[in-house]
């Protein structure tokens, strides 16, 4: 099935210019943690162009586009994780800039609001609670056909280090102050399965004991095969998050998930061209009174 | 990450099997190419014999099995076992067959004739009412019987395929029972694998908790006969002291290529904990999707080794139903390309496996440490460390702390490579070996197998 690169059809025109690969390009995963890439990038193109095809599918391109290069400029090329975000009607982004060490001046929250400046503003509530005194290792926020209508952010995510169990932590800050959000726990999938399987069945919102498979509803047997996993213990629900995964186990996943089929044909069409990366994807679920797994947002991965 | 049980890689390197062609006048309830009949052509007979003019000359392959569809309703597969019995490279050839028309003398004679001399009889019921109902061709049964007969007569090696599903399950030791007087050489149970019906819809799947005890059951019936079995696709850690019962090898398949991307994939949550993870797939994405990961029914044995990620499955012999063992396949071309050079860096050849993809050459370098120096087919597309005029040149499994040691043997056996391969040695880069030109017409697009962002609507 598979075809080099070169031999592939073209791909209809995606509505934006497709990002080729290149020498300088560098591969990092969601975590901003470098990978080497699976096959040589000649001829392929950079996981960008996902991101940049989303914005283009949802109408969201001409407003965000600009944006996202300004961000691109300041930061540094490949510096930026997006993530694209579907809860099963609607497409959203967050764009998260990680900075532990504070080394670049230019990914700071204070720094990124004033780049960002000419397309949106930080809402003044979040603006005036901002202390960069805060440890955080990495900042992000969510940019929608509503941000953009709206032209302003009203809520931040910090991420900051934790505990053993819990290895991250999110906290949120809007326009009622600082709010504890997540926990984020990472593991190797198979080595760690002892630790694994306990902390995503330490659950309020799945019952695992009521039915044998409701596990494999989450802990996805296609996804399974990856790098690393991060259990995640939200407010409304849990999440799995997988990363390192390949472009079929992309593929399978949109479609398991019903992105939209434009999002898919787009990957399909272009599957070559994308087989040297590693992308990550998250799944966040509960159960459903009557049993159902449901799943009110699920996510992929890459930077720019 | 993704190991070889995630891509279904084949093991037995030395055995060869050729899809003839697919139809069948059968039609097994759990026909795995139910569909792809419809999809796929056979392997082209200017094709095979390339394959066996090369083994003429390699001896990469001991044995070669022809399988279907229902191969013996081939008119060809004469030919191809005259090919086959005339190259002489082959010491054994093998059918896999339904065995219904062999229950014509003359035609088994025939089949012996031209080389065959081994039988591979799928029989998946122990008496014509549940055979026939799986099979869906009454008198099917008789015929497959009358088939074993002749073959006794004759004095051929039988062993017999079952596999495993809901349709038969509970009638596992009595099929035993039914088989043990053509006293086969090996039975073997293999669990089925849906390669179409991802969401199980016939609903052939059986639960482990069902499965295991009654094919624990049928082993124990077959221990007491003295018939030899194998078991494939069933956790190990279910068949109790008919553990080493499994035998997950498959031998390198000469099929269209995309079959492959219908090949369920393997996990298991206690992969990198169990004893076991080098020999046993775990359970299929379908069964897991259906009845979960097995997590309480499944018991890791402690391992006593560490656990890698397996690259690539075990490299196992030629299959020996009959217990004779031969010489394997022809090396020296392959030894003569690093000849001389990991023994002046203190390193040591431990193995050569040579497969048709690729050859490893597994090497000790001091205490402990090793290394795979792997060379697949040339191929610019592909990473490699080095590319010679035949070969990507990789390593894989370093293991030790010597790493600059590790880096000198490993540089200087590339560079040795590339000067001593002058271009001739022959290694394919596809699974399959057969292309497009064995596609009947184009497979509708894989479906999803789950409602979207609900689980079980």
């Amino acid at each position: 099935m598979s075809s080099s690169a070169s031999e592939q059809n073209a791909p209809v025109d995606p509505g934006f210019a497709v990002q080729p690969a290149s020498a300088t390009d560098r591969y990092f995963d969601y975590c901003l943690e470098p990978y080497k890439p699976r096959r040589p990038f000649t001829g392929r193109i950079r996981g960008e162009n996902l991101f940049l095809h989303s914005l283009v599918h949802a109408g969201c391109a001409p407003a965000l586009a600009p944006m996202v290069e300004a961000i691109q400029a300041s930061v540094g090329r490949d510096m930026t994780v997006w993530g694209v975000k579907f809860d099963g009607e609607r497409l959203w982004w967050e764009l998260y800039f990680y900075d532990p060490q504070k080394q670049d001046a230019n990914a700071t929250i204070s720094a990124l609001a004033g780049t960002i400046a000419p397309w949106l503003q930080l809402a003044s509530s979040v603006k005036s609670a901002l202390r960069e005194s805060v440890p955080y290792m990495m900042v992000s926020f969510d940019v929608s056909a509503e941000t953009v209508a709206r032209g302003s952010i009203e809520e931040l995510n910090f991420y900051l280090t934790g505990s053993k169990e819990h290895a991250g932590r999110s906290f949120v800050l809007d326009a009622s102050g600082w709010q504890l959000h997540n926990t984020y726990k990472f593991m190797e999938p198979k080595r760690d399965i002892d630790e694994l399987l306990p902390l995503v069945k330490s659950s309020v919102f799945v019952d695992y004991d009521q039915d044998p498979s409701v596990l494999a509803r989450v802990v996805i047997p296609q996804l399974f095969a990856c790098k690393r996993v991060c259990v995640s213990k939200k407010r409304e629900c849990d999440a799995v998050y997988y990363s390192g995964i390949d472009v079929d186990q992309l593929l399978w996943f949109l479609a398991h998930f019903r992105y939209p089929a434009p999002l898919v044909d787009f990957i399909t069409a272009r599957r070559t061209e994308l087989d040297h990366l590693f992308f990550d994807v998250g799944v966040d679920y509960r159960q459903l009174a009557d049993g159902t797994i449901v799943y009110p947002k699920t996510s992929y991965y890459g930077t720019l | 990450m993704q190991s070889y049980k995630g891509r279904f890689e084949p093991t037995r390197f030395e055995d060869l099997t050729v899809t003839v062609d697919f139809h069948c006048h059968s039609a097994c309830r759990f026909c795995i190419v139910h569909e792809g009949m419809n999809y796929f052509r056979g392997v082209p007979f200017a094709k095979y014999t390339e394959a066996v003019d090369d083994n003429v000359a390699s001896k990469r392959y001991r044995r070669v099995t022809f399988t279907g569809g229902e191969v013996t309703m081939e008119d060809s597969l004469l030919a191809y076992s005259e090919y086959a019995r005339d190259s002489g490279s082959f010491e054994h050839i093998r059918l896999q067959t339904n065995g219904r028309l062999l229950k014509e003398r003359a035609f088994v004679d025939k089949l012996i004739e031209v080389g065959i001399d081994e039988y591979f009889v799928s029989v998946h019921g122990h008496n014509a009412e549940l055979q026939d109902f799986i099979a869906q061709r009454p008198g099917g049964f008789d015929e497959t019987i009358a088939g074993l007969e002749n073959l006794q007569a004759a004095g051929q090696l039988i062993m017999t395929n079952t596999v495993l599903t809901k349709d038969n399950v509970h009638a596992l030791s009595d099929l035993v029972r039914t088989v043990a007087r053509f006293k086969p050489a090996r039975m073997e149970f293999w669990n089925y694998l849906p390669m179409e019906d991802y969401e199980d819809t016939r609903a052939l799947i059986v639960p482990m908790e069902e499965l295991a005890p009654k094919l624990v059951e049928a082993l124990g019936t077959a221990r007491d006969l003295g018939i030899a079995c194998a078991v494939k696709y069933v956790p190990q850690c279910l068949l109790g002291e008919f553990a080493d019962c499994m035998d997950n090898a498959q031998p390198d398949v000469v099929i269209v290529e995309d079959f492959y991307e219908i090949y369920p994939q393997f996990a298991c949550l206690y992969e990198a904990t169990c004893e076991y993870s080098e020999t046993c797939l775990g359970l299929h994405h379908p069964y897991i999707s259906k009845h979960g990961w097995e997590e309480h029914q499944l018991v890791p044995v402690p391992r006593t080794t560490p656990w890698r990620e397996p690259e690539y499955g075990l490299a196992l012999e030629s299959d020996s139903p009959d217990g004779t063992r031969s010489q394997g396949p022809e090396l020296s071309p392959w030894q003569s390309l690093i000849e001389g050079i990991p023994e002046k860096h203190g390193a040591r050849v431990v193995d050569i496996m040579v497969q048709r993809r690729s050859c490893i050459y597994r090497l000790e370098v001091g205490d402990g440490a090793s290394v795979d120096f792997v060379l697949t087919a040339r191929d610019d597309n592909e990473p490699a460390l080095l590319r010679t005029r035949s070969f990507n040149i990789h390593y894989r499994n370093l293991q030790g702390d010597d790493k600059k040691a590790q880096a000198a043997i490993i540089r200087t056996l590339a560079e040795v490579v590339r000067d001593r391969d002058t271009g001739g040695h022959q290694l394919d880069p596809r699974k399959g070996l057969i292309g497009p030109e064995s596609i009947r017409r184009a497979r509708k697009p894989m479906e999803t197998n789950q409602a979207p962002g609900r689980d079980n609507d």
